[in-house]
């Protein structure tokens, strides 16, 4: 072995050494070969050298993993889609970007179907999504007052809901601002309108569906009945609201339900009336979107119901609020106690004769604390915020026009006579009653006054009376409808005969109030009947006369704010052409002092508030000026007087 | 009142909007078919990187609009639309990667295998997706011939300007 080793180690050295170049330029690091140096032996014994074995055995070792080297692999196939055509991006990315998101879901809104007997031409059910084709609808009407010019206006701006102020979550935000507009939401597909509501109503709906306080207090007459009726409306759709509970005074009621058909008829309302028991039964019965009830019911019922027991309602609406003006009355501490999410409070004169009445109404609104007493800043403050007031002025352009025109009579003989002889009496005895002297016994001059300058007692003459028969015999001959107020019924009664060649109708207190409803259907309806003849208690709020051209105001109210309201009975949204008013005022008599102090009064509160709002201020009149209707001075303990007109005056 | 079976028709509208500093936020609104609004959902800004910038290039809006946002909400909405329209043809490939039919807007039919009269405009699909057309004939009678289609968008942008704006608020 040891020479077989050997011998390769000496063929190595000698392949090694031959392979060499001649020159010898790179010689062998270790070995110096010289020929002359001895022999392989001699060489090798100088380097240590160990025997290494060669004798390796090929043996296999168990490790277990011997059969699973053995077995075949498994392949499984896949097929994979190929693009169809080329694109430019890749179909395929190593990783794809995530992308954070934020969602809201709108709540289901109440859906209600309209009355069966509903469709005739033009005219179909609520469509609702269970139809998937579409029933053919027509766009609500555009009012017949709209020119053209102003109707492509109206339908170039739309309305769109905004976010409340007091909005802060961008749920709730969003909420408002990604419900369509107005005008395609009330565009006649998911909810009829029998008429184009004006662009100032669509204003007015958008802005009391956003308001969980409001107060509207559109003037008289430009629709606050329709606005609240569909933001009702919308709120039920848009299922923001399920129970609506509307308080309005007595004489209304027909008039809401008649409203309530017309511009919800898919909307069911209950009335609460009858006897007690059916009252509690009407309060607590489920599904009813709209209660209707009066104050005076309202009142009465929530006293009746134990603390805490009385139905809660998602929004309450006051009608005539100003109601509610004295917040320590029992119908203002029952409005403030009603269990509701939303309030709202309509009123086409949130003031009657103090700013201070605007806050009993904040109160009801809870937008201030309770008792609270706002100065005025705070007032016009919170005003900006929560009224919407928007006068015929601002709106004119909507509306025909109203004519005013004050007609002065002189009284005829025995009027005057009687006249005279009273003042002179009267005055005679304020006179004597000296200190004890109290704004009753002048108002009561007033009035009797007032009375003569209607007609004489004893001989039934009238001025008036002859001024309205000539007015009539027109009116009547072109086929128009008259409306005439007065504040005394008996004046009333005694019209009715004159007037009854006209087809007169009574309208008054001392009519039923089941029977009234026919009296305004036939004044409506039947062509004969020319003049209605109402007092200015019971038909100079709610009633909607616009088919009425000519209004006559028999005798002046107090307060101009109800006279007004009983021109606007004619001169509301709806009326076609102008509306004519004559105040019928006696020349030289207390008549025309009243108009006096009420036009100088209306005109300084004019420019005090401005924006147009000139003459829905109501300001009655208070007791030193009636005492200075005779040039008397209000009495404060003590105090002289200086009894008798001046001449002058 | 039971609907039972049947499904009335929804449509998705889906747009986006560029802050100039925190990207783009997309939106997406389903209504019904007259535009009543069922569900809203709209997407954190998206702001591209540099490299997504030079890779993409020319294409990187329609990536980001459609693949990446579109997508997205499509995936994230609950109340699934039938239809999705959008704007302009840019971001038309997102049908590529939905199952749901999605449509652009044409001022005028002009042709009637590839486009359909919705509302007052018409609308064009994707022409890879042809039977997207047929189904949707039938739904495009329920909706009002006076519909302005384009009016939810607006609607859309609004909500996406509020919710950078009180993003923005908050941050700051």
């Amino acid at each position: 072995m040891k020479d077989g080793s050997l011998r390769m180690l000496d063929d190595m050295i000698a392949r090694r050494t031959s392979d060499r170049p001649s020159d010898g330029a790179i010689p062998a690091p270790h070995l110096k070969l010289e020929p002359s140096s001895g022999s392989l032996d001699e060489l090798l014994s100088e380097v240590p050298c160990e025997q290494v074995s060669l004798g390796v055995s090929a043996g296999i070792y168990s490790s277990g993993m011997n059969v699973a080297l053995q077995r075949w692999p498994q392949i499984d196939t896949e097929s994979i889609v190929a693009p169809k055509s080329p694109a430019l991006m890749p179909p395929w990315k190593p990783h794809r970007q995530k992308v954070t998101t934020f969602g809201i879901t709108f709540p289901e809104g109440v859906a209600l179907l309209a009355p069966p007997a509903a469709p005739e031409k033009g005219k179909g059910p609520a469509t609702d999504e269970t139809e998937e084709e579409l029933t053919s609808i027509e766009p609500p009407r555009p009012a017949s007052l709209m020119d053209e010019a102003t109707l492509a206006e109206a339908k170039k701006k739309l309305t769109r809901l905004k976010p409340p102020d007091d909005a802060l979550s961008i749920e709730d935000r969003l909420f408002y601002l990604l419900q369509p507009p107005l005008q395609s939401w009330l565009g006649g597909q998911e909810m009829i309108m029998p008429f184009e509501p004006f662009p100032y109503q669509y204003e007015g709906i958008g802005w009391l569906f956003s308001k969980s306080a409001a107060l509207l207090a559109d003037e008289m007459g430009l629709g606050k009945t329709m606005q609240t009726i569909t933001a009702i409306r919308l709120l039920i759709r848009s299922g923001q609201v399920r129970r609506v509970l509307l308080v309005c005074p007595k004489p209304l009621l027909p008039n809401w339900q008649r409203e309530f058909r017309t511009w919800a008829e898919e909307l069911p309302f209950v009335v609460v009336e009858g006897d007690s028991e059916r009252r509690r039964l009407t309060w607590t019965m489920p599904g009813v979107p709209v209660l209707i009830v009066n104050y005076e019911s309202l009142v009465r019922d929530f006293a009746a119901f134990g603390e805490g027991e009385f139905p809660k309602f998602d929004l309450v609406v006051l009608d005539e609020a100003q109601r509610i003006k004295n917040r320590t009355s029992r119908t203002a501490e029952t409005a403030r106690a009603l269990p509701r999410r939303r309030s709202w409070a309509l009123t086409g004169t949130p003031i009657e004769n103090r700013p201070e009445e605007l806050g009993a109404l904040y109160e009801f609104l809870e937008i201030v604390p309770p008792n609270a007493t706002p100065d005025l800043r705070q007032l016009q403050f919170l005003a900006k915020q929560f009224i919407l007031r928007r006068t015929k002025n601002l709106v004119m352009k909507d509306m025909p026009p109203r004519l005013d025109r004050d007609e002065y009579l002189e009284l005829l003989p025995a009027q005057k006579y009687a006249y005279e002889k009273a003042e002179k009496e009267g005055i005679i005895h304020l006179n004597d009653l000296g200190d004890s002297i109290t704004v009753q016994h002048v108002f009561e001059l007033v009035l009797r006054l007032k009375q003569i300058t209607n007609f004489d007692p004893l001989t039934g003459e009238s001025a008036k009376l002859d001024r309205l028969e000539a007015d009539m015999e027109e009116i009547a001959a072109s086929g128009g409808k008259a409306i005439l107020f007065s504040q005394w019924t008996k004046v009333l009664d005694w019209l009715a005969k004159p007037m009854e060649k006209y087809g007169a109708l009574l309208y008054h207190g001392g009519i039923p109030t089941k029977h009234r409803e026919p009296i305004l259907t036939k004044f409506k309806e039947d062509p004969n009947s020319h003049i209605i003849l109402m007092s200015y208690g019971t038909g100079a709020v709610g009633l909607n006369l616009q088919f009425a051209g000519y209004v006559f105001l028999f005798d002046r109210w107090w307060n101009p704010a109800i006279e007004d309201q009983a021109i606007n009975r004619a001169h509301r949204i709806g009326c076609k052409s102008q509306v004519i008013v004559t105040r019928f005022i006696s020349k030289d008599t207390i008549e025309e002092r009243i108009d006096k102090v009420l036009t100088e009064k209306r005109e300084l509160f004019a420019r005090i508030l401005g924006d147009g709002d000139d003459c829905n201020q109501s300001l009655s009149m208070n007791a030193s000026e009636i005492f200075g209707l005779f040039d008397l001075k209000a009495r404060h303990g003590k105090g002289t007087k200086n009894i008798g007109r001046n001449k002058s005056a | 009142m039971s609907h039972g079976n049947h499904d009335p028709f929804r449509m998705g509208f889906l747009t986006a909007v560029e802050d100039a500093e925190r990207g783009f936020v997309g939106g997406l609104l389903i209504t019904n078919r007259f535009g009543r609004p069922l569900e809203f959902q709209c997407t954190a800004p998206v702001k591209p990187n540099r490299a997504q910038q030079i890779l993409y290039g020319p294409t990187l809006r329609p990536f980001v609009l459609g693949e990446l946002l579109g997508r997205t909400l499509i995936d994230k909405i609950g109340v699934k639309p039938h239809l999705v329209l959008i704007e302009t043809d840019e971001i038309l490939d997102l049908r590529q990667h939905v199952s749901i039919p999605v449509a652009y807007f044409v001022n005028k039919v002009t042709d009637e295998s590839t486009q359909l009269s919705l509302g007052k405009l018409g609308i064009a699909f994707h022409p890879d997706y042809l039977a997207d057309r047929e189904e949707m004939v039938r739904h495009a009678k329920a909706i009002p011939g006076d519909a302005d289609m384009r009016e939810p968008f607006e609607r859309i942008r609004e909500a996406l300007a509020e919710t950078i704006r009180l993003g923005t608020a908050r941050t700051a």
